[in-house]
């Protein structure tokens, strides 16, 4: 899974959001390091859609801007689980070799 | 409507209709959000995903990640052979070639004191043997004959001993043509098989000089006397007309979006059937395969070519495609596309038939 596509699945873990709101998100989890342009948002969650991991879940108009709000599906919810469970995994072999080159490199 | 919001509407017309009517609202709604007071005008990096993004929908098939590669693939080689196509028809602007006696009293002046024996004139700037190509070629149209000659000239020889040393003849062409106006490239000492970059023989025996004037080239070609062959021959050729780049480009990018709209169409005509998707990728990848091959040959050999031999213009940009001496397999390739495309177009046999979505 792509850090993107990562990102937009963890933005949506707490709740329906709308485009904004997912691009606000991402923004703030990838520390500003990730800056989804709205194109590729859209087109991300067409695709997410269409591979059943998000849904729509509501459409609402404010100050006469349409937004769509997107939601996890419950297998959408049980990927990001596993690709989280996937890269903690990662991320602890590296610490741990990380830890046992320290000693070393001191 | 502000002129920002109108602007990016504008930059959404790459969507494809149905996906507009469903979506641009939503997405138009984030960009304002996103954009700063005072903005007007969408940043390059908006204007550029809007445009990639919308190409990438009009493939469909959201969900799949190697569709819009494919397309990639057959849209480029779609709008190189249609922009080799174009190139052709910007040529149909060049001038023709002058007449025998403007084409020898040319030569006579460049030359002055050399017998020039015989001109060969070829008819038409596109010729086979010498006269012009016509639709009754059927043999050289479809490939069966490979002696299919391009870019055509009016040559001049030379034969017997030479009246003067190779390097006197060269100092008195190169003045009498800036005399007369041309331009001079240098003089290039060549191989046995003309190469100006190969280790030469001492002393060189074999010189090649070229002039441009406006759209024309000539080339000057001097060589040891050799029975049975001339010691001179010149070439006048036309140069590549001005035409021949935005005719070329423009249909080259027709030709690009036509591949790409093509393969959407057939990738989501064979969405869901997997025996016709199977079948169809069989002629699918020979055409690609097929194409892809003759135009690195030729695209590799016209390199080497130029490198070796460098002269003043480019060859014709089919050329550099591998055509027309691979136009056979061009056919060939070009028939698997149409089979593939056949194979797409198969209606769907107990399947209701459903306009696709906006999210489909």
């Amino acid at each position: 899974m792509r850090e993107p596509t990562f990102l937009v699945l963890t933005a949506l873990t707490d709740g329906p959001k709308h485009g904004y709101g997912i691009i606000r998100d991402v923004a703030e989890l990838s520390d500003g390091r990730v800056k989804l342009l709205p194109g590729t948002l859209y087109a991300a969650l067409d695709r997410l859609v269409a591979q059943g991991l998000v849904e729509h879940v509501r459409d609402d108009v404010i100050d006469g801007r349409m937004r769509r709000y997107y939601s996890l599906t419950g297998n959408g919810l049980r990927v990001l689980q596993a690709e989280t469970a996937r890269l903690r995994q990662l991320a602890g072999a590296a610490e741990a070799r990380l830890r046992a080159l320290k000693p070393r490199l001191t | 409507m502000s002129s920002l919001e109108r602007r990016y509407r504008r930059l959404l017309l790459c969507y494809p209709r149905a996906y507009r009517r469903a979506r641009a609202d939503e997405i138009v709604g984030t960009l304002l959000e996103l954009a700063p007071t005072g903005r007007t005008r969408p940043t390059l990096r908006e204007a550029v995903d809007l445009v990639c993004q919308g190409m990438r929908a009009r493939l469909g098939r959201p969900a799949s990640r190697s569709v819009a590669v494919w397309a990639g693939l057959t849209a480029v080689l779609c709008g190189l052979f249609a922009g080799a196509i174009g190139s052709r028809v910007g040529w149909e602007t060049a001038r023709p070639l002058p007449s025998e006696a403007e084409a020898r009293a040319l030569f006579a002046n460049a030359v002055p004191g050399h017998q020039i024996n015989g001109i060969q004139l070829d008819q038409g700037l596109f010729s086979v043997m010498g006269r012009e190509l016509t639709w009754t070629d059927f043999g050289y149209l479809l490939g069966l004959d490979s002696d299919l000659h391009q870019t055509s000239a009016a040559v001049g020889f030379a034969g017997g001993n030479p009246p003067v040393e190779h390097q006197q003849t060269l100092r008195t062409a190169q003045e009498r043509l800036r005399a007369a106006g041309w331009d001079l490239h240098p003089v290039m000492s060549l191989d046995v098989d003309g190469c100006a970059i190969c280790p030469q023989p001492s002393p060189p025996n074999r010189f090649k000089m070229s002039a441009t004037r406006e759209d024309s080239i000539l080339t000057l070609e001097l060589n040891s006397p050799q029975p049975g062959s001339g010691y001179l021959s010149i070439h006048l050729t036309r140069a590549t007309p001005w035409t021949v780049y935005p005719a070329g480009i423009g249909i080259g990018l027709l030709g690009f979006a036509f591949g790409w709209m093509m393969f959407g169409w057939a990738s989501r005509r064979t969405e869901g059937r997997r025996a016709v998707q199977n079948l169809a990728a069989i002629p699918y990848a020979l055409a690609m395969l097929v194409w892809l091959a003759i135009a690195a040959s030729g695209l590799s050999e016209k390199i080497t070519w130029h490198i070796k031999r460098p002269r003043p213009g480019w060859d014709p940009a089919w050329e550099w495609l591998g055509l027309p001496d691979s136009l056979l397999f061009f056919h060939f390739g070009s028939v698997c596309a149409l089979f593939a495309l056949a194979l797409a177009a198969l209606p769907r046999w107990g399947a209701r038939p459903s306009r696709q979505g906006a999210l489909a």
